[in-house]
């Protein structure tokens, strides 16, 4: 069964990010196995495993924080570089930086890249409104919510204008109902800026809500076991009969056992 | 009547203050006063002392002289154990090479200097700053290595993920992440540092507080040695206050921690 026509899908759209015989050992275990992919430009990108399948050393290799063993991840063409390109990450835990307030925060990232200043401020003033935190622009991150520290933490890397967005399970540890404000803040922003987001996620439903794509990983080794086009309109709603449909497929096929 | 919250937050030290004074003069009371001074009589001492000199050097005097010894070897103890203790704690090479002698050296307390200070510098004032450097120094490595062990390595990751060097790493990211840290250190070094001093000068100083207590020992007057150990009291906390309106004023982020 399939959903969506690749073809169609993938008419018009230009390769952003081009993952090539991905491989990853520690010592002799073999983590990543020969993955194949691209992201296009301006996709929005689920990636569902099941738990301990290598999801997070396959961020941590996109990211280029490990080496990898075998293989080439391409962004535009050149092999991925976060000093070159703008890869941004949100992690599991909330990052944000304790020592600055909200505003510095933002300034965090485009003052690492040492973009001129007033092209700094002209962007914190924009993400301020967009995450809605302007209120809030001289808090420091311990006197907010933890939905709103993770909404400074996402404004700070939507900021850099990311070539690649990857969020590894930024959602997990929030309850329901912080969670699916998120997501449609997420959604927004992501509409807003057009940016490209690789979103790695262990909840299914999440996934369908939100993605355009669904990759399905499989077990250790992790290979890419299938992908899913998700062609529902926006917004999406939990009970359509269309969403449950696709949801219970992505479930179907993430089963190992 | 109600009492405000800052009333009482002034109230409540005073009174326990007022209770141990009260306290001592009870017993000194009860016993003689070649053996406990009450508490009026090192009062008195205490503005006797004010207007006379003591082995040729005012109150005020010795109380510079102390300080003086202090604050040169505690700031010469952050200037040198500040980036040797943060460093120890970046890089692996420096740790190794270093904390093999750290740790040695480590459990000697700086009382134990004082002899070989003496054979090295002499009894002027190079082996009383010296001493009192060796017990800050140490403080102060320890800590600024133990903050930096303990850096959240997740915000060395975002660093890295916006694609931040060593450099940006570790001045933007590593070095205020050990603030808190570092400014534990630098208060317990300056404590320390004036701990040290005391008993610098107790060996062969003519000037200083601590020339003060054992001038009183000499002369038999426990009052004039209990002006000296209440000045140490009262000096000690001063510095420890003031250093932690310091850091109020540069971790702003902590404030709300309380």
């Amino acid at each position: 069964m399939r959903f969506g026509n690749k073809e169609e899908y993938v008419s018009g759209r230009e390769i952003k990010v081009s993952v090539n015989n991905l491989t990853k050992c520690y010592d002799d275990l073999l983590v990543l196995n020969d993955i194949n992919f691209d992201i296009y430009k301006g996709e929005m990108l689920c990636i569902v495993g099941p738990t301990g399948c290598g999801k997070t050393t396959f961020l941590n290799c996109l990211s280029r924080f490990i080496p990898i063993t075998e293989g080439s991840i391409l962004v535009d063409g050149a092999p991925a570089d976060p000093r070159v390109h703008n890869i941004a990450f949100v992690f599991q835990e909330v990052s944000a930086i304790p020592w600055l307030t909200v505003e510095d925060n933002i300034r965090f990232g485009l003052r690492i890249k040492r973009l001129p200043e007033e092209e700094i401020e002209r962007r914190v003033e924009r993400m301020l409104d967009i995450v809605g935190l302007r209120k809030y622009r001289t808090y420091f991150p311990q006197q907010l919510s933890a939905s709103m520290e993770q909404r400074v933490v996402i404004a700070r890397n939507f900021a850099i204008n990311p070539d690649l967005l990857l969020m590894d399970e930024p959602y997990g540890q929030l309850d329901v109902k912080l969670r699916y404000y998120l997501e449609d803040e997420l959604m927004r922003i992501w509409k807003e800026l057009g940016s490209t987001v690789a979103f790695i996620t262990h909840n299914i439903e999440e996934a369908v809500y939100l993605a355009e794509r669904i990759l399905i990983l499989s077990p250790k080794p992790c290979t890419i076991r299938e992908e899913v086009i998700v062609d529902l309109p926006r917004p999406r709603r939990y009970d359509d009969p269309e969403f449950v449909r696709i949801r219970d497929y992505v479930t179907e096929r993430i089963k190992w056992w | 009547m109600i009492l405000s919250k800052r009333g009482a937050s002034l109230i409540a030290p005073a009174a326990s203050i007022g209770v141990f004074i009260l306290l001592w003069g009870i017993i000194s009371l009860n016993v003689s006063a070649e053996f406990l001074p009450s508490p009026l009589a090192v009062v008195k001492e205490a503005l006797r002392l004010l207007h006379a000199n003591i082995g040729g050097t005012s109150l005020w005097g010795h109380i510079g002289w102390s300080l003086r010894r202090v604050l040169i070897a505690f700031f010469l103890a952050i200037l040198l154990g500040l980036p040797l203790g943060l460093y120890m704690g970046w890089n692996r090479v420096c740790e190794k090479i270093v904390s093999p002698i750290f740790e040695v050296l480590r459990p000697i307390p700086p009382i134990a200097w004082i002899p070989i200070a003496i054979l090295w510098l002499g009894v002027a004032e190079g082996s009383k700053i010296f001493i009192c450097f060796v017990g800050a120094f140490v403080i102060m490595i320890l800590n600024a290595y133990t903050g930096m062990r303990y850096v959240d390595p997740l915000l060395i990751d975002a660093a890295k993920s916006f694609g931040a060097n060593r450099t940006q790493q570790f001045f933007n990211v590593a070095v205020p992440a050990c603030m808190p840290s570092i400014f534990a250190g630098v208060q317990n070094a300056l404590s320390m540092a004036w701990m040290c001093v005391l008993a610098a000068e107790m060996v062969g100083a003519r000037q200083g507080v601590g020339f003060i207590i054992i001038q009183g020992m000499d002369l038999n007057k426990p009052a004039m040695i209990l002006v000296g150990m209440v000045l140490i009291g009262i000096i000690g906390s001063l510095l420890a206050a003031t250093l932690r309106q310091a850091e109020k004023l540069l971790c702003p982020w902590r404030r709300e921690l309380v």
